[in-house]
């Protein structure tokens, strides 16, 4: 009997077959993938005519220009990278970001000789609010940190610390060490802390301690006071929280 | 309104010098916005230390007298106070405004009702229904006589005397 498929000739067949599979799943594979850069050119094309057709509300509503932001981002496309790219031209929103940023320098300039260099976002908030004028589009939070983020490239004169719930943008050149920022922390709800209560509630030596809070006296974040049972260190930073807090 | 937003720091002399400068800073703009509200021109050390000013007492916290001194040092520096007696430095005068300032008021308000070349006592001046809404009504009258000689200075006014009173001829 004459078997099949054991010879020479079947297995050159075999081999054959492989290469013409594997060059039909590159075919398909090449297809996909045209399929998907189409879809993507097309999507982007949309992106683009959104961006266009919704230009004002981008500009004007703050959570819009969010929701806008993290879609950009997923699919790869910052729209703050450069002030001359699509994006910026068609919303101007890289010029939209560098104008905060240097109102955001000016109004910590303007107030760094009250609160030494520290500000509530908030209070930074309300205050360029007053000084762009009511005309002027809303911002929310989320712009300022953007703003402050891109004035990273002048150097790490601006950061931003979380506090709590809240954010204190330091404008003061030089860096607040991880201790620095728990003392912030830890004072933010009275505005106040005094060194006994550092040490019971980090649990830090005195030593520590008092290098922190004497620290943030010499460099002019906080103020002291005498008169209660013991020093207390003030921050200003945190005052107009606690006015309001005290109001309402 | 101010007062309100006092803090304890506030009425401690700060160690940290920067920090120092502002904090009197902001304490003479205190004194000196307090004295023209009340339209007063002198300060009392030991009045002023018990008052609303110095004594906070819903925070619980006072200015010291060396803290007081210290701002009201400054307030000299600046030329806006002048102690009665500089020995005992226990009352002063206090210019919330200063003479020329005064000076230019007065004959802006002269040359106002076209009383150029006219005399007036000093008494019409700060307490005659005339001046009466105008800021300088009630001015003490040393203040005034330092007002007039800027003016007398710069040839607008010259000072005149009377058997029983002083009077100003404005040009």
């Amino acid at each position: 009997m004459h078997r099949r498929g054991h010879g020479i000739g079947a297995i050159n067949k075999k081999t054959l077959a492989q290469a013409k599979y594997k060059d039909k799943g590159t075919e398909i594979a090449a297809d996909q993938l045209s399929q998907m850069a189409k879809q993507m050119e097309a999507f982007k094309g949309y992106l683009e005519d959104f961006a266009s057709k919704h230009k004002d509300q981008i500009k004007k509503d703050p959570e819009f220009r969010v929701a806008f932001q993290e879609m950009c981002s997923t699919i790869g496309v910052d729209p703050l990278a450069s002030s001359k790219g699509f994006w910026a031209e068609m919303l101007g929103v890289g010029d939209f970001y560098y104008e905060l940023g240097v109102q955001v320098i000016e109004v910590c300039i303007a107030t760094s000789h009250r609160n030494g260099g520290l500000i509530d976002i908030e209070e930074l908030r309300s205050r360029l609010l007053a000084s762009r004028g009511k005309k002027s589009q809303d911002i929310s939070v989320d712009d300022l940190l953007r703003a402050i983020k891109k004035l990273k490239v002048l150097g790490n004169g601006f950061t931003v610390l979380p506090i709590g719930t809240t954010y204190l943008v330091q404008s003061i050149p030089g860096e607040l060490s991880m201790d620095h920022t728990s003392v912030l922390q830890q004072a933010e709800s009275n505005g106040f802390i005094t060194k006994t209560e550092l040490m019971s509630q980090l649990k830090w030596e005195d030593e520590r301690a008092s290098r922190a809070l004497n620290f943030m006296v010499k460099e002019g974040l906080a103020w002291v006071d005498d008169q209660g049972k013991e020093r207390q260190f003030w921050f200003p930073s945190f005052f107009p929280y606690l006015k309001s807090a005290n109001n309402s | 309104m101010i007062l309100k937003q006092s803090k304890p720091p506030d009425n401690q002399i700060q160690p940290n010098s920067d920090t120092r400068k502002k904090q009197l800073e902001a304490w003479c703009s205190l004194i000196l916005n307090y004295h023209k509200h009340k339209k007063s021109y002198s300060i009392d050390v030991t009045e002023i230390l018990n008052s609303q000013l110095c004594h906070n007492k819903e925070i619980d916290r006072k200015l010291s007298l060396d803290g007081l001194y210290t701002v009201l040092d400054e307030l000299c520096r600046t030329g806006h106070l002048e102690w009665k007696d500089p020995k005992t430095k226990k009352q002063c005068l206090v210019m919330w405004r200063s003479p020329e300032e005064w000076g230019n008021l007065i004959y802006s308000w002269i040359l106002s009702k076209s009383m150029t070349n006219t005399v007036c006592t000093f008494y019409e001046l700060t307490n005659g229904e005339d001046s009466e809404g105008t800021e300088f009504h009630g001015l003490e009258k040393w203040l005034l006589l330092r007002a007039i000689k800027t003016l007398e200075t710069q040839q607008k006014a010259e000072i005149m005397m009377f058997d029983d009173s002083e009077g100003v001829k404005f040009f």
